[in-house]
């Protein structure tokens, strides 16, 4: 019987990224894979994560480093295909010391004032669970919900509403 | 009996009646009004006296009891007249019941000429007041949000749209004003330090002090019926949360524990017993009340797609939004029978609703075009009514409860 032997090199590869980088642990809580489906709405079990002190008042803030994450309409999950932004500015975050992160969250114009400040400040705090869960320290991590009150697009079409159901980031030092 | 009798029995009956004013109340069902002749008022020809006038007619007119004439016979008649001495308006006015002949007020006023509206106002209310039993809405005022000065900052403006008063100059973004008890004081969330807190400020004075501004979300912050509380939404714990806080003591009691889901806009009960809030926890935003203690929420919606923004009245009944159709309309539930019943009907948005003082108007934001304006609604069916006109977009009003 021939067995395929370019199998054994694919599973050794495997088995030695595994042993390099160690089996990554999903914490419980503060995960960002809720998944328990409510309604149609994925839920995000982020309870527990209380926030720490806010940055005082002369902190220096930097935006633009990251791009946005976006998410689906009503829903404060952080998608799949978003995931690999977060990648990258847990790395970033990893990488620096002394530098903490506000992540901002927004929705688009449908739904009434307060609840969306409360289902952005939802979105922030999915974010900043998904990147605790990537090993960044939560106490870093501020969440600040502009409800629908600064759309990144002034118009009024599902192209302008995608663009404003976001989360956005600005480091601060 | 004996005639005599009868005769002294009679004036002794008349003498007590015009001894006492008129307890009210007339009550009306939906859409009808009150028919009121002033034929009897008579004004003097200065500009003081015809702007109080002016005013006067108006008010009257928008608090929607009546319907004034000066010709055919009326349900009641007011009497009396305006003065101006040069400088000051002197007022006298009277108002009597045609059927019962009674005497339901008698009141005289003295005010600077210059001021003629706020006088104007004050005897609308009064005569609405006597007849009606309700209070009257002419001397109030509202606070809503405005973009006009290219920042979204909190007005104040009378009950009939006059009087446009820049309140706060905080230069970012303002959010959810809501009065405190005794129409002194004004709570709202201000990015003004960067980030979403809850102010207090003293409409008189201007000053300011904040309320909340724990890490997180800080929102949702509205006095309790005696002022010692304030409900606020916090997120500082990890998840956006219904919590109770005594503004003096500062103890903060946490009500809601929903890990999976918000909480938002929350109103008292007139009794300041209960909370009415807005929770997804079931999928989508509905409206659930809690006991300010604590414990266990009662659900009040379940149809529509969407309830949110819910202003609990001095009446006991709770207005709020529904999204139905594609755009939002107001309505209003009986927390008590869960009976709702849809107030606004057209192609544009209601959102926001906040009761007026008199039980019976309600103020709103209507969206059409994306364009917001200040409403009033009326309960008892008279249309809608623009209050504002004004550059910029108007919305998230805040009736003044007195």
């Amino acid at each position: 019987m021939r067995i395929a032997w370019w199998k054994f090199l694919v599973l050794g590869v495997l088995v030695g990224s595994v042993a390099v980088t160690g089996c990554k642990k999903k914490p419980k809580a503060g995960g960002a894979f809720g998944d328990d489906n409510i309604g149609g709405v994925m839920g995000t079990d982020i309870y527990g994560d209380p926030l720490d002190l806010r940055p005082g008042e002369g902190a220096r803030y930097e935006e633009g480093q990251f791009s946005p994450v976006y998410f689906e309409y009503d829903s404060s999950q952080v998608s799949p295909s978003e995931r690999g932004k977060l990648d990258s500015v847990a790395s970033e975050l990893r990488s620096r010391s002394n530098v903490g992160l506000v992540v901002e969250g927004h929705c688009d114009e449908r739904g009434s004032r307060e609840y969306n400040l409360a289902l952005g400040e939802r979105r922030a705090l999915a974010v900043r669970a998904y990147l605790i869960g990537l090993g960044v320290e939560g106490s870093l991590i501020q969440t600040k919900s502009y409800g629908e009150e600064q759309p990144a697009d002034m118009g009024h079409d599902e192209g302008a509403w995608s663009a404003n159901r976001r989360a956005e980031f600005v480091l601060f030092y | 009996m004996c005639k005599k009798a009868f005769f002294v029995s009679g004036i002794i009956v008349l003498a007590s009646a015009l001894a006492t004013l008129a307890q009210v109340r007339v009550t009306k069902s939906a859409g009808t009004k009150s028919v009121l002749n002033w034929a009897g008022f008579t004004i003097s020809q200065s500009p003081g006296a015809r702007e109080f006038y002016q005013t006067l007619e108006k008010d009257l007119t928008r608090s929607g009891w009546f319907s004034l004439t000066r010709s055919a016979p009326g349900e009641f008649s007011l009497q009396g007249s305006c003065a101006d001495d040069g400088g000051s308006l002197k007022i006298e006015c009277a108002v009597y019941g045609a059927a019962d002949q009674k005497r339901y007020l008698s009141r005289a006023y003295r005010q600077a000429s210059r001021e003629a509206p706020r006088v104007a106002h004050r005897v609308a209310d009064d005569i609405v007041e006597a007849i009606t039993g309700r209070k009257g809405i002419a001397s109030t005022r509202l606070a809503m949000v405005g973009t006009r000065s290219g920042k979204k900052e909190l007005y104040l403006c009378d009950a009939d749209g006059k009087n446009v008063v820049q309140l706060t100059r905080d230069g970012t973004v303002s959010v959810a004003p809501k009065w405190g008890p005794q129409g002194r004081q004004l709570l709202y969330t201000s990015y003004l330090k960067r980030f979403p807190d809850v102010y207090l400020v003293d409409v008189g004075n201007g000053a300011r002090r904040a309320l909340a501004k724990y890490p997180g979300l800080n929102t949702g912050g509205a006095l309790s019926p005696n002022g010692r509380d304030v409900t606020l939404i916090l997120s500082k714990d990890g998840n956006p949360e219904l919590y109770v806080k005594n503004i003096n003591g500062g103890a903060l009691t946490r009500l809601t524990q929903t890990g999976r889901a918000a909480e938002a806009s929350p109103s008292w009960s007139p009794d300041g017993q209960r909370i009415v809030y807005v929770s997804d926890r079931s999928g989508r935003p509905q409206l659930y009340t809690i006991s300010r203690t604590g414990g266990e929420p009662v659900r009040l919606t379940s149809r529509g797609f969407e309830n949110v923004a819910p202003d609990w009245g001095p009446n006991g009944l709770i207005a709020f939004a529904s999204s139905i159709g594609g755009t939002y309309q107001v309505h209003v539930i009986d927390p008590e029978s869960k009976q709702v019943k849809q107030l606004s009907l057209d192609g544009a948005d209601y959102e926001d609703p906040s009761w007026a003082p008199d039980g019976r108007h309600i103020a709103c934001t209507r969206t059409e075009r994306y364009r917001s304006k200040v409403y009033i609604l009326d309960t008892m069916g008279d249309p809608p009514v623009a209050l504002t006109d004004y550059q910029g977009d108007w919305y998230s009003p805040a009736w003044a409860p007195q």
